[in-house]
């Protein structure tokens, strides 16, 4: 057993190890040539590439164009995140299964959507992504199974079956679905945030990392809660928002109720997402001036006028976070967080390869697209 | 009675002025439900056209947010947050009646749906699927608003043709034959009058010819 404060060699292996697959992810000047390419030259690109190179050879007979992309990105995540905890010793393996269970809740979900809703078994196939400790052959066993009961059974040492177990009452119950997501959510972040392992280093650090996250997953949620055309009581946005956060549900409830500008941005400067937003603000638009003050005035005008987040603002802000746990990582070389950056940055490529062959589909404008791409 | 079996008889000509005068009313009201029609058809156009190019604007406006959402959470994701859709958007048909024509009145049902309604869980997905399912919602309600626009103006040109071909039928044969037909039975009794003036004035000859009738 390590002594508390030393760190084992496993570790720093593991760290060294992930330290290294993030230099082999792809750096900016790659993206701004792929920006250049067309779709086959894309696909070209990424089957002479090492790291998607196989999946694209594999997926190239069932899929084509922006679809091959995406599939062949998608497994390569899947193929990453697998290796990743497969390196992981110990703790960090732990929190490795931990923090890639959201990818298990995403498939289990849409297998028990697919159940629910007879959707052909390979339509359903398609989407899942068995980046988690759900492993394939385990969800082609369940795309196999015909009830939501049978489904359930199979699931049993799954880390969240008490859960599913507990809300799966009545198979088919209208809107059941999206609570058991919304609790599976928040079961997963109470799990990332439980208790860390002893001697485990960048912990708090990730914990930081993961409440901020779920600060500005709760206000965009409250955002879309009050775009929303009918108007939800306190049970609603109690259910929505996800506990663990810096910034209390009791301040989200009272925003909620709010109708004043005054009243709005004097309690919306309280919580911490105001510098990171000012900051992602003035990277965006370039403009050194634009203070917390006039972010949450930009929050209440969007606020006001009931309109959601602009996706451009949401896309700085997921930056300005991953800059920071990159340089978090730096200042931790031998804790989780070099492994959490990697795997960030390994979800964030997949997403930016994605956003580019999905972009270039539907032909939109290379200056629109670069927006959407998270260095 | 048909045309051909009316005799030249006074009853005769009373018939068929009665037919002619029916047959000129209805030519009348014809006339101007076809006006009233082809001036609700302008109506009707006009507004589906319009309709068409908000339904052209919403579909690029839809098109391009389901862009954003693929590209933001991946068609796999945009597909994961169909697949929770539990209320399939439908929509009732009426109708309504212009100038007795029956035109179809559309209602949509279950296609604007509440954050609840929708079945995903907002916890698990992002904004911009809100945005794709707004903007898909609106394209849907376009889609029909337009549908019944479009299925009104088809029922009614339908019904104009239907129409005119009726006035131009009175217009050009029954009217017209009517017209003939009593011009003919005019002519038939104007004649038959005279050939009994005649008749009498010869059998009045007659009697004034013969002897001792002084």
């Amino acid at each position: 057993m390590p002594l508390p404060g030393v760190i084992s060699p496993s570790c720093i292996y593991a760290c060294t190890r992930f330290r290294v697959r993030r230099t082999a992810l792809l750096p900016r000047e790659e993206y701004l040539r792929i920006m250049q390419m067309s779709i086959p030259e894309i696909v070209t690109y990424l089957g002479r590439s090492e790291e998607y190179g196989q999946e694209i050879d594999d997926l190239m007979h069932d899929f084509a164009g922006a679809q091959l992309v995406e599939e062949a990105v998608n497994h390569s995540l899947a193929r990453a995140f697998r290796q990743a905890l497969a390196i992981a010793p110990g703790g960090l393996h732990t929190l490795t299964g931990e923090y890639l269970a959201r990818w298990d809740i995403a498939n289990v979900m849409a297998v028990l959507r697919g159940t629910l809703h007879n959707v052909p078994r390979q339509q359903v196939r398609d989407l899942l992504i068995p980046a988690g400790e759900v492993d394939s052959a385990l969800l082609d066993h369940l795309l196999d199974l015909k009830s939501c009961d049978e489904i359930l059974e199979a699931l049993l040492d799954w880390r969240f079956h008490p859960v599913l177990a507990e809300y799966y009452r009545v198979c088919g119950e209208q809107g059941i679905s999206a609570r058991i997501e919304g609790e599976l959510y928040r079961q997963y972040y109470a799990g990332l945030l439980g208790p860390a392992p002893s001697g485990c280093s960048g912990c708090p650090e990730m914990a930081a990392y993961l409440r901020f996250e779920i600060d500005i997953a709760n206000m965009k949620n409250l955002i879309r809660l009050h775009c929303a055309e009918e108007a939800c009581d306190l049970t609603v946005i109690d259910r929505t928002m996800i506990p663990g956060g810096y910034i209390p549900i009791s301040l989200f409830q009272r925003l909620y109720g709010i109708e004043t500008e005054g009243e709005f941005v004097n309690l919306f400067l309280k919580t911490d997402i105001v510098p990171v937003l000012a900051r992602a603000v003035r990277e965006l638009r370039q403009d050194p001036d634009f203070s917390s003050i006039d972010a949450a005035e930009l929050v209440w005008r969007r606020w006001h006028q009931r309109r959601r987040p602009v996706h451009e603002v949401e896309m700085a802000v997921t930056r300005i976070r991953l800059h920071q746990l990159e340089a978090l990582s730096r200042r931790h070389p031998f804790s989780v967080l070099p492994l959490l950056a990697y795997l960030e940055r390994k979800k964030y490529e997949v997403f930016n390869l994605r956003a580019i062959a999905r972009g270039k589909a539907f032909g939109l404008p290379s200056e629109r697209i670069w927006q959407y791409i998270v260095l | 009675m048909p045309v051909d079996s009316i005799k030249p008889t006074r009853s005769g000509l009373l018939l068929v002025r009665q037919r002619l005068t029916l047959a000129e009313r209805i030519h009348r009201l014809l006339s101007m439900k076809l006006d009233g029609m082809m001036l609700e058809l302008i109506r009707i156009t006009e507004q589906a056209v319009l309709q068409r190019r908000r339904l052209e604007e919403q579909y690029t406006g839809a098109r391009e947010m389901a862009a954003v959402a693929a590209m933001m959470e991946g068609e796999t994701g945009v597909l994961l947050a169909a697949l929770s859709v539990e209320g399939i958007p439908t929509y009732t048909v009426g109708h309504r009646n212009i100038f007795g024509v029956q035109l179809p009145a559309l209602e949509p049902a279950m296609v604007k749906k509440t954050l609840d309604q929708r079945g995903y869980s907002i916890v698990g997905t992002s904004s911009v699927i809100d945005d794709a399912a707004d903007a898909y919602e609106e394209l849907l309600a376009e889609v029909i608003a337009s549908a019944e626009l479009e299925g009104g103006i088809k029922q009614l040109l339908n019904d104009i043709e239907r129409t005119r071909r009726r006035v131009n039928a009175l217009e050009f044969k029954v009217i017209p034959e009517l017209k003939e037909l009593r011009r003919f039975i005019e002519d038939q009794r104007d004649e038959m009058e005279r050939q009994e003036l005649v008749r009498l004035r010869r059998i009045k000859k007659l009697k004034a010819m013969r002897p001792g009738s002084r």
